[in-house]
């Protein structure tokens, strides 16, 4: 026999369960524009039928049903997003830090320009042009004096503005480390709050999110992959459990463990070791030991080691190979010809026009105009060596073991330099773009729409007061029966 | 799929921001007259802007030599002009003194005047244009003839000019062309006939034969003059060319950018109106 009160009890439970549903309808609209918060959802589930099936149950007709309850609160989220998300993630900030790095590249070369070092190259040729023409002019002297010393200037300020980018790239790393680091720190934090509470049956869907939103971060500086490791205990089914995140090189084979999801007693960060000014990279090592700085990998951290490692060194030792093939020919022709004497005609004093063989000691050392090697005889209006001095920047010499001229050489390293950063920006756009539109269809699950709530609202709303209005009647009912039945005749 | 009001608002600024960054773009392009202002904006731009900029300044470069190779063979050819009519009037005084009809003090009148027109000679040798001696060789800081001493130079080294990529033009008088030491040589043993009355027969083909010198050298600066003329055209056109290449190359189409950011503009005003329209009412500004 069912209870008399049984209906106040299933009504009873529709309202507080309906009255829960609107609580989680309420927080959502509260978060919706919580960065990371990903809507929820009461799972409505049916209490135990009456009467349940045993050996002794009460012959009544058919199970009937006792109400509603709220199974659990959980999450409107698909993991598959995220893992798209992240690998796009992982290369939009591998391509943005390479396209950065190559930006500030471009903006010191300063190519093609009315003052860069090929305008400066230009200059000094014509002034070497001018006193081919008026070898006996101490005007013209000075000129090539002064337009040498620009050009030294001009490698020496590349040279130095190129290695202090360098050392910001160094810092920037170094900053990004840490970064990861504190990341992995917070995702174990996480990691052990949640194996707490998953095993008491409950889900903590604002750790979820803030440890969804940290390994975000994470997946643009390195490439990881996440594995859940139960929490154990009652943890229900769709208990997220705890992150295990991998280190992933370029081709996504793991290299390392950064975070245990089976123990959360330490971390495993990654160390960054830079020489003292930064500028170059010592070491970068798992705290386990797994060597990263050989390993191609990807993300920021990678972005920053390349350019580090490869693209500044680079461009500044084609400038030393241009500084010292350049300073070793001018030298060579400079030295073999005749400066203009006092009591002329001329004599060939043997000096050197340049000292330095690389691009940030390149200097003018000629300091007397009249030693100027103008000459290739010993006569004062003889500009013949002034001309093969002009010329030896359209001569093929050999510059860093490839054989061409200096303008050829920089033209090439210029066009390296705008390929590589045409291809950085480029890759960098499309894979914001990729990584927008994952985010777009992550939020189409995720995010929260007012209109939806609203609706919810009205449903719950209207749910609440049916079941309250179920109560009205079963007290009508009750009333009927108390106060109601048994008075015949009276 | 599911539509969400952040989802719009995201969409909405990035469109916006595309937007002005594509505006940005090509503001620069207006502002600077250039179609690229960093490399990696068109690589090829870049590369063939960096060679051309440099083949320009190497023609502007050939231009100026040139003007000075005019003013060496300019300067030449008058002085050699000068040096003609000097040389016919000693010839014309030769002429009149071998008349036989001339008295000793006639005679030793016309030698004094061969003494000034001599010193002339030796002042046009001596030429000098903007502080170079353009008669002696590439030893331009010394004067070529020395009447006190007798000194004549030998020097046989040509001033060369690069006029053009690897084309290096002579540009001067040899000393030992014109105005050798034979020369004033034999109008020094001309004023000492004069002047001691002995006979000056043979002089007349001495001289002819040094004017036909200066002649035929003049006819040779001219056909170097002709020469760099025909260097001068072709670097001009170069000149031309290369402007115009770089210009090709690197200049922004102007109608094509102001096109291109009225259409911006219009792209612009839609997405801004675009995006007041996505701030919608809720569904709750109508359940009421």
């Amino acid at each position: 026999m069912v209870s008399t009160f049984h209906g106040l009890e299933t009504a009873r439970r529709g309202m507080t369960t309906q009255q829960y549903a609107l609580q989680v309808t309420g927080q959502n609209i509260a978060n919706a524009n919580t960065t990371g918060y990903s809507r929820q959802r009461v799972n409505f589930t049916q209490t135990e039928p009456y009467p349940a099936p045993a050996m002794n149950r009460p012959q009544v007709p058919g199970q009937m049903g006792t109400g509603v309850q709220a199974g659990s609160i959980q999450r409107v989220r698909e993991g598959y997003l995220d893992q798209q998300f992240r690998g796009e993630n992982n290369k939009y900030g591998y391509w943005s830090a390479k396209s950065e790095a190559m930006e500030k590249m471009e903006d010191i070369m300063n190519e093609p320009s009315d003052n860069g070092l090929s305008k400066t190259m230009d200059r000094f040729w014509q002034s070497l042009q001018d006193l081919s023409v008026h070898p006996e002019d101490s005007g013209a002297r000075s000129v090539v004096l002064q337009r040498g010393t620009a050009v030294a200037e001009t490698f020496n300020y590349l040279s130095n503005s190129l290695t202090s980018i360098q050392k910001d790239i160094g810092s920037q790393l170094d900053t990004t480390v840490l970064e990861a680091n504190s990341l992995l720190t917070q995702i174990n934090g996480l990691n052990k709050q949640i194996g707490e509470i998953e095993p008491h049956k409950y889900l903590p869907n604002d750790l979820y999110d803030q440890r969804d939103a940290l390994v975000d971060k994470l997946s643009q500086i390195v490439n990881i992959s996440v594995e859940k490791v139960g929490s154990g205990g009652q943890s229900l089914d769709m208990a997220e459990g705890k992150y295990t995140i991998k280190l992933l090189d370029k081709n996504g084979t793991a290299i390392g463990t950064l975070v245990d999801g089976s123990d959360t007693s330490k971390v495993n960060e990654i160390k960054a070791v830079l020489s003292s000014d930064k500028s170059s990279l010592t070491s970068l090592t798992l705290k386990t030991g797994e060597d990263l700085a050989g390993t191609d990998m990807s993300g920021r951290l990678q972005g920053l080691k390349d350019s580090l490692k490869t693209d500044y060194p680079d461009m500044i030792k084609k400038l030393d190979n241009m500084a010292s093939g350049f300073v070793a020919e001018f030298n060579r022709l400079h030295s073999g010809g005749y400066g203009l004497d006092s009591n002329s005609p001329s004599t060939n004093t043997g000096k050197n026009f340049f000292s330095g063989s690389t691009a940030s000691d390149i200097k003018v050392i000629l300091t007397n105009r009249n030693d100027v090697a103008a000459g290739s005889g010993g006569y004062s209006g003889d500009g013949g060596n002034a001309l093969k001095l002009a010329n030896v920047k359209n001569s093929s010499l050999p510059y860093g073991g490839e054989t061409t001229s200096l303008q050829g050489y920089y033209e090439g390293a210029i066009g390296k330099m705008a390929v590589d950063s045409q291809e950085a920006a480029r890759l960098a756009d499309n894979s914001l773009v990729l990584s927008d539109s994952v985010e777009n269809r992550r939020q189409s699950v995720s995010g929260v729409s007012i209109d939806e709530e609203m609706t919810n609202l009205i449903q719950f709303q209207h749910a609440f007061n049916a079941a309250a209005r179920n109560i009205t009647v079963v007290d009508e009912m009750l009333d009927k029966i108390i106060n109601g039945m048994g008075v015949g005749g009276r | 799929m599911r539509v969400t009001q952040g989802m719009l608002t995201n969409n909405m600024l990035r469109h916006l921001s595309d937007s002005y960054k594509r505006m940005d773009k090509t503001q620069e392009q207006l502002s600077t007259g250039k179609k690229i202002s960093r490399p990696s904006d068109d690589p090829v731009v870049a590369m063939k802007g960096m060679s051309y900029r440099s083949s320009l300044t190497e023609v502007e470069q050939f231009k100026r030599n040139l003007s000075e190779a005019y003013s060496w063979t300019e300067s030449a050819d008058s002085s050699l002009d000068e040096a003609t009519n000097v040389m016919q009037r000693i010839r014309e005084l030769t002429v009149q003194a071998s008349n036989g009809t001339y008295e000793e003090s006639q005679m030793q009148a016309i030698g004094k005047e061969i003494t000034q027109l001599k010193d002339h000679l030796a002042s046009i040798a001596n030429t000098k244009v903007s502080g170079k001696y353009i008669f002696n060789g590439n030893d331009t800081t010394r004067a070529p003839v020395d009447l006190a001493t007798g000194k004549v130079s030998t020097n046989t080294n040509d001033v060369k000019l690069e006029l053009s990529q690897g084309i290096e033009v002579a540009v001067n008088i040899k000393p030992q062309n014109v105005f050798t030491k034979d020369l004033f040589g034999d109008i020094q043993d001309l004023e000492t006939a004069l002047s001691s009355g002995s006979s000056i027969n043979g002089f007349l083909d001495k001289l002819d034969s040094h004017i036909n010198n200066i002649v035929s050298e003049r006819a040779d600066l001219g056909a170097r003059y002709n020469r760099i003329e025909l260097i001068d055209d072709r670097v001009s056109n170069q000149e031309v060319i290369a402007n115009r290449i770089l210009s090709d190359n690197e200049d922004a189409d102007m109608e094509r950018v102001i096109t291109d950011l009225k259409m911006q503009e219009s792209v612009q005003r839609a997405a801004l109106s675009a995006g007041a329209r996505i701030i919608q009412p809720s569904l709750m500004d109508f359940l009421r």
